[in-house]
């Protein structure tokens, strides 16, 4: 009779000890996910930060371009509003493009391309973007681990039992695989 | 006695394998100059050389200039990624840059380390590669360019100060933790063969938990000493993407 419930309380004490260690594994995977997800915001907002500069200087050569000037401002006041880490992925995704589309539009102005604050702001947003790319992977390799990790066996059951739910992945937009190159 | 020796040098001998089989793709540093595409000569790897020597023992900044033929399937960019990352460029504040020439790419990339982001804002490494090293670099004489590159570099860098690695000799002390790990290793494998293995049945399922980017370890074996100072090892800096480069 005694000796039975040692085992109870045993098997208790292990399996607490086994919930805890899993919870606090779980912790530490999800802080990283977070940890990197906020580096991915600080390069977002270094991006938006340069628009303007980008966007006043290409006006001084091309200032009847307008399309896309409201264009970019739209998509950028989004990515500054967006509330969740999908939003943000979704605006920076369509800011994306339309940088590309200036970038594209600035080919056509070769006074534009001689000037050195145009190339200087180029440069900074092409490292931006590559930044950002080094950042995204990052954080998708913590969400992978992350996703991984909850839906095994017994860890799926921690998961539910805190809530713990999948992560999305930040997938490049298909016309923002190619970082803008300075050519010459 | 000889069995433990036996199964000691086993160890040794899977471990070196193991650390020397992962990133199989990508080269290991043999100095400051990596000349793999073997565009620079003598004089001006010699100069190149005093140049990194001087940053790293005045000011604690590493600098790696690297030639390969191509970064295929990668982007130049992402080499220089992955690369600076892999050597572990700069000290323990982040304080390294790395110059990439892709010759069959036909492209120049410079990577600054995380420290050195403030000083080198991507806008000035523009402006340096278009001003000291693509003139150069159209003429062909990609000595030259990486060389007048890397002078300008110092030069922007001049009066910046950054801690270096701690330890004197990071070789000898890492050196000897390793053999007493080993040894203890191979002694308690040789006492009980039937033990249970590494976590044993109650461990936390198999769960990862090292972060994603670790800050690479100082090489515990230096390379081949040369006279007064020499290479011996990056110091473990990190970076994430800044930098610029160009199309020649």
């Amino acid at each position: 009779m005694k000796r039975s419930w040692i085992i109870v309380v045993a098997a208790i004490l292990v399996l607490a000890f086994g919930l805890i260690s899993q919870y606090n594994s779980l912790v530490s995977l999800e802080t990283n996910v977070d940890a990197r997800w906020a580096q991915v915001e600080n390069q977002l907002q270094r991006r938006a930060d340069l628009i303007p500069n980008l966007v006043n200087t290409v006006k001084g050569y091309a200032s009847h371009e307008e399309q896309i000037f409201t264009e970019i401002a739209a998509a950028r006041s989004r990515l500054l509003s967006a509330a969740s880490p999908s939003a943000q992925m979704e605006a920076s995704n369509s800011l994306d493009m339309a940088l590309g589309r200036l970038l594209a539009i600035a080919e056509n102005y070769p006074q534009l391309k001689a000037d050195t604050s145009f190339v200087r702001l180029q440069d900074e947003l092409a490292g931006t973007e590559n930044r950002i790319a080094v950042e995204r992977m990052r954080y998708n390799e913590a969400v992978q681990e992350w996703n991984r990790t909850i839906r095994r066996f017994p860890t799926v059951l921690v998961a539910r039992l805190f809530g713990k739910d999948v992560r999305p992945f930040f997938e490049a937009s298909a016309g923002a695989q190619e970082v803008p190159q300075v050519q010459f | 006695m000889g069995r433990a020796l036996k199964s000691f040098i086993w160890l040794l001998a899977l471990m070196i394998l193991a650390a020397s089989s992962c990133f199989a793709a990508l080269p290991k540093p043999i100095g400051f100059v990596n000349d793999f595409a073997q565009v620079i000569d003598q004089r001006t790897r010699a100069e190149l050389n005093s140049i990194a020597e001087g940053l790293r023992d005045n000011q604690g900044i590493e600098v790696a200039v690297v030639t390969i033929n191509s970064a295929q399937p990668d982007t130049p960019k992402q080499y220089a990624t992955q690369l600076f990352n892999e050597w572990g460029i700069g000290g323990p504040e982040d304080s390294g840059l790395l110059i990439l020439l892709a010759v069959e790419d036909r492209e120049i990339q410079v990577e600054v380390g995380y420290g050195l982001e403030g000083v080198l804002p991507d806008g000035k490494v523009g402006g340096i590669l278009d001003d000291a090293v693509i003139p150069y670099f159209a003429e062909g004489d990609f000595a030259k360019g990486l060389l007048e590159g890397t002078k300008a570099f110092a030069k922007a860098l001049s009066g910046e100060s950054y801690s270096r690695r701690e330890s004197r000799n990071p070789d000898v002390t890492g050196f000897i933790i390793f053999l007493i790990i080993a040894i203890i290793a191979s002694l308690s494998a040789r006492r009980s063969p039937s033990g249970p293995g590494p976590g044993g049945p109650l461990g936390p399922g198999g769960t990862v938990r090292r972060p994603p980017y670790p800050r690479p370890m100082p090489p515990v074996f230096r390379g081949p000493k040369g006279g007064g100072g020499g290479f011996g090892g990056f110091g473990g800096g990190r970076s994430g993407g800044g930098g610029a480069g160009r199309k020649f």
